[in-house]
């Protein structure tokens, strides 16, 4: 256990500055690459948002770098999305229309912007009879720029790279719960989580089965219309009657308890582990995604310390002897960061377990997070424009 | 010429039936799934429980086959009162699965205890109060409009019997689409399969319990 | 040596995988985005209001009739037919107009509504059944996706529910 005095020593940094620079400088070019087009725009909050989201994004990756550390930085980005997200996207709907609900007007038109959430319900009913069970549109318009077939291409896009990192990186919700976990000091309920969590984290995958059988039966995006507690952060169909006050109720309560409450109590991220089908639907992903996580049984001293870190449960007692995560680790790295024998590694498959988990992890921090930069922080710079947008600056 | 007109009878009910298979099996599949993953692993193992669940269904399609032609010509097209009963078997499909969930095999068993991982070596043992005969009965009784045009033309049939091979062979059209449920017989039915299941039933008694009131009430007060 | 043959396919597959990560913006979303769109999908009719049946031209506007949407076995909405009106902008400040939605030559159902001068102001309107294949709605709003009178952008939305039946052309 550490002491005080030792917590108070700096660890030496894992990389010097100058190489930390120079691997830094791909992703710093990158992110100046996607947003040039931002400068060319017009807009003096667009050109601060682009370029402090540059800064931004480059001083993170540096930091992974010179550090040796990856879910910290990560976390920081992610979390920021979390909250600009909704920033945006709430500010963008109020200007419209003045309100976040979604009037059925709106729905028949074809303008609800597509969700990649809603993907796995309407898988089943776009194969057998070519119906996308979504009010949206397929082709973007000018009312609706976030069609279905820009938001499916992109979500496909960023999978094949990603896998179930997506849920890490690139997804616009976690961040929120990720920033709650963050909050409190110490965990509470954790003999709760230890001892329920097995079962708990098989949750996503009923509700995964559940929304894509359903959806199919009743041709509804069960999960969008029932289920999902980010309506409260985004938006909604406006409550007209009896069902749709119901599903509201229920979109908050699942964000208020999910999202929110026991992310604070736990520190982890309840609604990504014990909830979200999207996620268990990204998991399959990680059958085929090249980077994984393992564990080295000859450091290993079965301390535990990775599984308390883990923010969505996803290692065991008996996965860790086998030296593994689980289907649904995410790959935020927070176990790697946690182990204080470096028997938590970063691994490329096919490559010997511990070899080289560096490289491994630079060959996938380098994919992922350029796509990060590109899709979450074209968010973030909406968001930090948005925010400018409400300063009493002349 | 009878021969003729039977066979013309039997084939249009045969097409009848692969025609709404989609339908069926999207409307089955939600019962199904669940319950075709906690019974026994292997494709002859649960392929007899399937067998079982269609035989239900099978039930269910001549019991109406035979009111179709006792009643007449009395179900017609435009029978807005197949709401109450559509209500009625949707609330009973929801305690159906509730009850057999609670009796499907869960994590109290020796096999269960082993490891809490989401995927485990070892079997669920077989349950004897699977839901076969059930589930399957009311799955079988969906007033869908292909169900009730079928019931249509059993009723102009001349004889119950003809009535009743009408009514199996539309049923033979929709059964076709069941044999890709075989395919999750190569599942590994591990305590987590089996738990995963369960819950999908109880999220499904849910949905089915909250549809079948949302309907008897709007009947209620909507007429 | 299968040690290092896996490892050579290992860092292949990696450096692809940043191949690909790179192409994204680029190249990979806009192609996996056409494909989606080339693969002949269409939005459910209870959002979309189904396929057109027929055009009536009124001049300064156009009222498109859509063919009837009849739910699938449990999909929750009733059956319904669609008329818009378009361009909202060149209809008159009332309208009352009669249809024939099931080709027979005869009137069907009665659509009347005040067109708001705000785009943004809410719309209500009645459909009176001239028979008993339709139902009629009163002073109706965006009620539901089988009954509403709405304006949707630059047009008027009507959904008039049919009495729960076979398909009509």
């Amino acid at each position: 256990m550490a002491s005080r005095s030792s917590a108070l020593v700096r660890p030496p940094a894992f990389r010097g500055i100058g190489r930390s620079i120079l691997l830094t400088l791909p992703m710093a070019l990158w992110s100046l690459l996607i947003f040039t087009p931002s400068f060319r725009q017009a807009g003096r909050n667009q050109h601060i948002g682009a370029a402090a989201v540059i800064l931004f994004m480059t001083a993170l990756f540096f930091l992974m770098m010179r550090t040796g550390e990856t879910y910290r930085w990560r976390r920081i980005f992610f979390v920021a999305l979390g909250f600009l997200f909704p920033v945006g996207f709430i500010a963008a709907l109020v200007a419209e229309r003045g309100t976040m609900s979604i009037p059925i007007s709106r729905m028949v038109s074809g303008d609800t912007p597509f969700c990649f959430m809603v993907t796995p319900s309407i898988i089943l009913p776009a194969a057998f009879a070519r119906t996308v069970i979504f009010p949206g549109s397929i082709l973007p318009t000018a009312s609706n720029p976030h069609s279905i077939a820009i938001m499916i291409g992109l979500w496909f896009a960023l999978t094949l790279v990603m896998g179930k990192a997506w849920c890490s990186y690139a997804c616009f919700f976690g961040g929120i719960e990720e920033g709650f976990a963050a909050i409190a000091k110490r965990r509470r309920l954790h003999r709760f989580v230890t001892r329920f969590g097995p079962q708990l984290r098989l949750i996503p995958w009923a509700i995964l089965i559940f929304v894509v059988l359903l959806s199919a039966a009743i041709f509804e995006p069960v999960y969008c219309m029932w289920l999902c507690p980010f309506k409260a952060v985004t938006e909604f169909p406006a409550v007209r009657n009896v069902e749709t006050a119901i599903q509201m109720g229920v979109f908050v309560a699942l964000f208020v308890g999910l999202v929110v409450v026991l992310p604070y109590l736990t520190k982890k991220r309840t609604q990504c582990g014990f909830f979200c089908p999207f996620g268990a639907f990204q998991s399959l992903f990680n059958k085929i995604n090249l980077f994984e996580i393992r564990f080295n049984r000859e450091k290993c001293v079965d301390c535990g310390l990775c599984q308390t870190s883990c923010p969505t449960v996803a290692l065991s007692k008996d996965s860790v002897r086998e030296g593994k995560t689980l289907l649904n680790c995410m790959k935020c790295g927070a176990c790697v960061d946690a182990c204080k024998k470096n028997a938590a590694v970063w691994h490329l498959k096919g490559t010997p377990v511990a070899a080289k988990p560096e490289r491994a992890r630079l060959l996938f921090l380098y994919g992922t997070w350029a796509l990060a930069t590109m899709f979450g922080g074209s968010v973030l710079a909406n968001g930090v424009h948005t925010l400018i947008g409400f300063l009493p600056l002349k | 010429m009878a021969a003729l007109s039977f066979s013309a009878s039997a084939g249009e009910a045969l097409v009848l039936g692969l025609a709404t298979g989609p339908v069926c099996l999207a409307t089955c599949g939600p019962v199904v799934v669940p319950w075709i993953m906690v019974q026994p692993q292997g494709v002859r193992g649960h392929s007899r429980q399937l067998l079982l669940f269609l035989a239900a269904r099978l039930a269910g399609y001549l019991v109406f086959a035979c009111a179709a032609w006792l009643v007449g010509s009395a179900i017609p097209h435009s029978w807005t009162g197949r709401s109450w009963l559509m209500g009625g078997i949707q609330i009973l499909l929801a305690a159906a699965l509730v009850v057999y969930a609670a009796g499907w095999p869960h994590r109290r068993c020796a096999v269960a205890k082993t490891t809490a991982n989401l995927v485990q070596i070892g079997e669920a043992p077989v349950t004897k109060r699977s839901g076969a005969l059930a589930l399957g009965f009311l799955t079988g009784i969906n007033l869908c409009p292909p169900f009730l045009v079928a019931g249509v033309r059993a009723a102009q049939l001349a004889h119950l019997s003809a009535a009743l091979l009408f009514f199996f062979c539309f049923f033979a059209g929709t059964a076709v689409w069941f044999i890709p449920f075989l395919s999750l017989g190569f599942l590994k039915r591990t305590p987590a399969v089996v738990a995963v299941a369960r819950m999908v039933a109880v999220l499904l008694a849910f949905w089915y319990g909250f549809s079948g009131v949302s309907i008897l009430i709007e009947r209620t007060f909507h007429g | 040596m299968r040690t290092r043959i896996l490892s050579i396919l290992a860092y292949t597959g990696a450096a692809l995988t940043l191949v690909v990560a790179i192409c994204v913006p680029f190249v990979l979303m806009g192609a996996f985005s056409n494909a989606v769109a080339h693969a002949g999908l269409h939005i459910d009719a209870a959002y979309s209001g189904g396929t057109v049946a027929r055009t009536i031209d009124r001049g300064r506007y156009t009222i498109v009739v859509y063919q009837p949407v009849e739910p699938r076995l449990l999909e929750r909405i009733e059956p319904f037919v669609q008329i818009v009106f378009e361009p909202a902008d060149a209809l008159p400040s009332h309208v009352s107009d009669e249809f024939d939605l099931d080709g027979d030559g005869r009137p069907d159902v009665r659509v009347s509504f005040n067109l708001p001068a705000d785009p943004n102001a809410p719309l209500h309107g009645d459909v009176t059944a001239l028979n008993n294949n339709f139902v009629s709605l009163s002073n109706v709003g965006g009620e539901s996706f089988s009954r509403m009178v709405v304006r949707a952008g630059n047009k008027i939305v009507v959904r008039v529910p049919l009495h729960e039946g076979p398909a009509r052309r």
